[in-house]
């Protein structure tokens, strides 16, 4: 008589358990499956600049990488931080790719428009991919959940990467390069980019940050298919990199 | 319900909690759901990372094994006090760890975690029950 009411005790434990487990598990594949946010589509003019991204690397390289991404989203940051730097030595350096970065700014983020302006301006002094590793790295500092006033904290990477402080300034608050990142936006818009990060590796279209060996996997792949000039944006958008963008992409 | 089948059904919720900032943290799910308080705040913080692993992993693994010490100590050893002992100690160490989180949550990135502040209830409540399981095990032994 106890032994069955405690199997039925253990019965309903079980049954409680699961599901638990049950809605748990639904609630964070819904969370990873949902859409993440959609920018902005913008309809300011944005025919005044070209949709070139930063580049790294040689623009001859066999495989064209694009990155689309944020400056404030939190994956885009890890990536950043720390797949990117081995990407940059073992695939970048050594001639296998060439990398380009594209604004991407996500609505729901505040100070991303202002860090897209502040690397931007970076890259007039050629130091672009050093304020992009900044603006990574101190993302917790900056974001728009952190402070309402993200320049002070540019303005320290600034100083810190020996930039002329002025000529920044002068920038960064006449927003002088704000077509050049609504353009940017605009070619993932046109590439229908859902989320960040997303990748361009040849003619794959990769949402999501990945591990090294992934992302080296995609290179290998692509680095086979013809032709390798296939992720380069359209030839409305294939102007040149910024000389400073490639000069501090290079170091 | 007995005690550990309790404990287990609490490691179970945070099991959920906890990989879902894991797998926020490690950039699977693309924004937290945080009606409350500052989620990305907390998390993208210098905080939010123990020697090179999310703390939110950390926490996965206290829950994991929770939830095993739960499980292998409920049903017919229902009365063992090493086990009780275990589980004492377990979340005796996680209700500090998380009263710390808590503690930098507060004064030092001034910002609130809505799923971190839940995980820490949780193992108040989970302290709460194991001292409670220990004791009837005791005065049972």
């Amino acid at each position: 008589m106890v032994s069955k009411q405690r199997g039925n005790s253990s019965q309903r434990f079980y049954v409680v358990l699961a599901l638990v487990a049950v809605v748990g598990a639904i609630f964070i594949v819904r969370a990873a499956r949902a859409p993440r946010a959609i920018a902005n589509v913008t309809t300011a003019p944005i025919t005044a600049a070209q949709a070139e991204g930063y580049l790294m690397g040689n623009p001859n390289a066999p495989v064209q990488i694009m990155e689309f991404a944020d400056f404030e989203c939190p994956a885009c940051g890890n990536f950043a931080v720390i797949t990117e730097p081995d990407v940059r030595n073992r695939i970048v350096n050594t001639g296998l790719a060439s990398y380009r970065f594209f604004d991407f700014p996500l609505p729901m983020h505040k100070n991303t428009m202002a860090a897209s302006n502040a690397a931007a301006c970076a890259a007039d002094q050629g130091k672009f991919w050093e304020m992009h590793d900044e603006l990574f790295r101190n993302q917790p500092e900056w974001n728009g959940e952190a402070t309402d006033d993200p320049k002070k904290f540019f303005l320290g990477y600034v100083k810190s990467l020996g930039m002329n402080t002025d000529t920044w300034e002068k920038c960064f608050d006449s927003q002088a390069h704000r077509s050049r990142i609504l353009a940017n936006q605009a070619e993932g818009n046109r590439r229908k980019i859902q989320s960040t990060p997303t990748f361009v590796i040849g003619t794959r279209l990769i949402p999501g940050a990945m591990s090294y060996d992934v992302f080296k996997a995609y290179v290998d792949s692509a680095a086979k298919e013809a032709p390798p000039v296939a992720a380069k944006p359209d030839s409305a958008a294939t102007s040149g990199p910024t000389k400073g963008a490639t000069k501090g992409a290079t170091k | 319900m007995s005690r550990r089948q309790t404990l287990a059904l609490l490691a179970v919720v945070g099991v959920c909690i906890a990989l879902y900032l894991t797998l926020y943290k490690i950039g699977v799910i693309g924004v937290l759901s945080c009606s409350i308080g500052s989620c990305e705040t907390v998390n993208t913080s210098k905080w939010s990372t123990l020697l090179g692993l999310p703390i939110a992993a950390w926490g996965l693994g206290a829950y994991v094994a929770l939830l095993l010490l739960a499980m292998v100590g409920s049903g017919a050893r229902e009365e063992s006090v090493s086990i009780s002992r275990l589980i004492v100690a377990l979340a005796s160490w996680s209700v500090l760890f998380s009263a710390w989180l808590t503690y930098q949550e507060l004064f030092v990135i001034r910002a609130i975690c809505i799923w971190c502040v839940s995980s820490a209830l949780l193992w108040v409540l989970i302290f709460a029950v194991s001292v409670v399981d220990l004791r009837a095990v005791s005065r049972a032994g």
